[in-house]
């Protein structure tokens, strides 16, 4: 665990499968996500893209393999704030405005230097709806005040599933730009889609997942 | 030093292996059940001589008493069947613990029925508000609680995994209401009368209590034991040795 | 404060339910109102005769709020688990458990904080004597914080589940035994003359092992939950 951290993967999975009811739903996998790297998960539906997810912020616990982050096993106990996730449920409050929910999220985790709420809302294209309730927004404007909340958060690891749903051509574009400043900061990111994703920084890396 | 033990505890572990063992346990449990239950139904209806104060009456203890002890003993062997099934992700271990939920029910059940009987002629009513009597219908509550949990979920696995998490809320909980029970009894003295003085009981009354105890014993694993197959068949369906079953196909070892 | 700290962090889970709470007020009003309508059905059910309301009023009391408090209860974690907020919650740095400690405190204040303050006007419209009043403030700001505590405990575990609303009563109930026998105990013994303050200290005992122990069971039954 001494080895210097630019050698280290940011976040690692070795042998990695998840069963139900003894079944296997994915795996075993195996990937290694350094800083600067997104992978893009690609499966059919049903082939456990959104299990493998939540296998990966710990919530699920894996049949086989392991998890690492920073070289070390990951558990919700050792996570310490360095990963987000994103799924289909927002984890955003609908009756309290995006402002008040970004305050929420940036008491439990800090926020990155160099930003604040009032920037990062502007970022995604909200400027304007902060202090409007979160019920009031469009399905395209509540995804993306859950984007504002991956700008502001210091967590290194973005876990996206399906962040391209509900968005406009502009609000792909947003999602592909936040991903490649993310890159470029040196964090890591996984995503799944099934759509066709263009990033600045060239081809991502592809994970495949088999039904 | 005898390494065999964790090792057979470990195959045990194994859904198939557990079926066979159970199977091939379960009829012998529930001869030895049905034999003893005779035997102590014999003594303690025929041979044990009538009591002095209670008359016949007193003879419902020898179904009484073992189910009470049952009650308790199920939920401990349940509790620690849980903690095992939450600890170390032992299937057959969740299992277990979630059928024994029901028969623990029924023991506590029978507890309450033959209590509330006994309670007729002795106390002139069917029910009173006795610590002992009261402290099993809540633990009776709580079984049931149990059952519901377990029962109450789409995924198998999950809801005994919630349950067991109940079982051991539970475990900790009996003896606080226990003990509450007692204490808001002698805070409102009812007209309670100490029955069984089980120091002075004679030992023709007492071989088939004990008898009895033994045979409820052999029924709850003959009961437990069916109730476990009947789950493995049922959350193992798609696997290879249910099938083999299901196909009138001997498994590959005749244990 | 620097925001990501454990204080910092709990504040704004604090400000965060109280806001959502406020927001809602209705709903903070519905056990309150629950409680002041079974209240009024019992001298109906019973009778207005005041001494048969006076022996029974300290009971009544704990049974409705402990009724009050099992309705209110529901919710507790559900929109959470609904909305994907718990996700964020459990990845969060600060321990699962010191979290879902927060949140029953945010609960406790907006469900059971309303139901004490309109206790003693119930016990009087049943004819509770005044001198008695203190004991059963006292014993609901200790019985209440426990119910609260055993009950998120099991709604975290109902909170996977299909159905809920029966389950959690039949589940929360027999807990509840020993709390609902101090607590009325107490009462009883306040209004008898006899000395109380046993069944508080038990009460505060019973309080002061679940506020350690509750925490960290609901945190592991929420992972249970969560585990889909």
């Amino acid at each position: 665990m001494t080895s210097p951290p630019d050698h280290t993967a940011l976040l690692e999975a070795r042998a990695l499968c998840f069963l139900r009811q003894d079944e296997p739903v994915f795996g075993p996998i195996d990937f290694a996500l350094r800083g600067g790297e997104i992978a893009l998960v690609e499966g059919d539906n049903g082939s456990g893209k959104t299990t493998l997810m939540r296998v990966l912020t710990g919530m699920l616990r894996p049949g086989e393999g392991e998890v690492l982050l920073d070289g070390a096993p990951f558990s919700l106990d050792t996570v310490a704030g360095a990963v987000v996730f994103l799924g289909h449920h927002l984890g955003l409050k609908f009756d309290m405005t995006p402002r008040e929910n970004l305050r929420l999220a940036a008491g439990l985790y800090g926020v990155r230097s160099g930003t604040d709420e009032n920037a990062v809302l502007r970022e995604v294209g909200l400027a304007g709806y902060e202090d409007e309730p979160v019920r009031q927004l469009s399905a395209g404007q509540k995804k993306r005040a859950a984007l504002a909340r991956l700008l502001l958060l210091p967590a290194r690891v973005w876990l996206l599933d399906e962040p391209y749903a509900n968005l406009d051509r502009d609000g792909i574009a947003l999602v592909n730009r936040l991903l490649d400043q993310h890159a470029a900061r040196g964090g890591a990111a996984l995503v799944t889609s099934h759509g066709a994703v263009s990033f600045a920084g060239g081809e991502p890396r592809r994970i495949r997942l088999h039904a | 030093m005898a390494n065999w033990v964790p090792l057979w505890l470990h195959r045990l572990g194994s859904p198939p292996v557990f079926y066979r063992f159970a199977g091939a346990v379960r009829p012998w449990a529930f001869g030895l059940a049905l034999l003893l239950g005779a035997v102590a139904l014999y003594g303690g209806l025929v041979v044990a001589p009538a009591d002095y104060q209670q008359g016949d009456a007193y003879r419902i203890i020898f179904i009484h008493v073992p189910s009470a002890w049952m009650s308790l003993f199920i939920y401990g062997v349940m509790a620690v069947a849980a903690f095992i099934g939450l600890v170390w992700r032992i299937k057959i271990a969740e299992v277990v613990a979630m059928e024994s939920a029901p028969v623990g029910a029924a023991f506590t059940l029978i507890t309450l029925v033959t209590g509330s009987l006994w309670g007729k002629p002795m106390w002139g009513t069917w029910w009173t508000w006795d610590a002992r009597l009261t402290s099993e219908l809540v633990l009776l509550f709580i079984y049931l609680g149990i059952v519901g949990l377990y029962h109450s979920f789409e995924d198998r696995r999950q809801g005994a995994r919630a349950a067991a998490f109940l079982v051991l809320v539970g475990a900790v909980n009996v003896p606080i209401v226990h003990f509450s029970v007692n204490w808001w009894n002698t805070l409102h003295q009812g007209s309670t009368i100490r029955l069984l003085g089980p120091s002075h009981i004679e030992a023709s009354m007492l071989w088939p209590l004990l008898t009895m105890m033994l045979a409820t014993k052999c029924y709850y694993i003959a009961s437990l034991f069916a109730r476990v197959r009947a789950d493995l068949i049922a959350s193992e369906g798609g696997k290879a040795w249910v099938r083999d079953i299901a196909l009138g196909q001997p498994g590959n070892d005749p244990a | 404060m620097t925001p990501g700290s454990t204080p910092a962090a709990c504040a704004a889970l604090l400000r965060r339910d109280l806001t959502l709470a406020w927001r809602r007020r209705g709903d903070i009003a519905m056990p309150v109102l629950y409680a002041v309508i079974v209240t009024t059905l019992f001298p109906f059910a019973i009778g207005p005769e005041p001494a048969l309301l006076a022996r029974i009023a300290g009971g009544v009391v704990f049974v409705i709020v402990l009724l009050a408090i099992l309705l209110s209860l529901d919710h507790l974690f559900r929109g959470d688990i609904e909305d994907g907020s718990m996700e964020l919650l459990m990845l969060a740095p600060q321990p699962l458990a010191l979290l879902v400690a927060m949140k029953i405190l945010a609960h406790w204040i907006t469900s059971s904080l309303p139901l004490i303050v309109v206790a003693p006007v119930l016990a009087s419209m049943l004819k509770l004597p005044p001198e008695a009043m203190p004991v059963l403030v006292i014993a609901l700001l200790l019985s209440t914080p426990l119910l609260c505590l055993l009950g998120a405990v099991l709604v975290a575990l109902t909170a996977g589940s299909r159905r809920s609303g029966m389950l959690l009563a039949l589940m929360l109930l027999p807990l509840c035994v020993p709390v609902v026998i101090f607590a009325a105990g107490a009462l009883a013994a306040a209004q008898e003359g006899l000395p109380w303050v046993a069944p508080i200290a038990w009460l505060g005992a019973g309080l002061a092992m679940a506020l350690v122990l509750a925490p960290l069971a609901c945190a592991a039954a929420l992972r249970i939950a969560m585990d889909t």
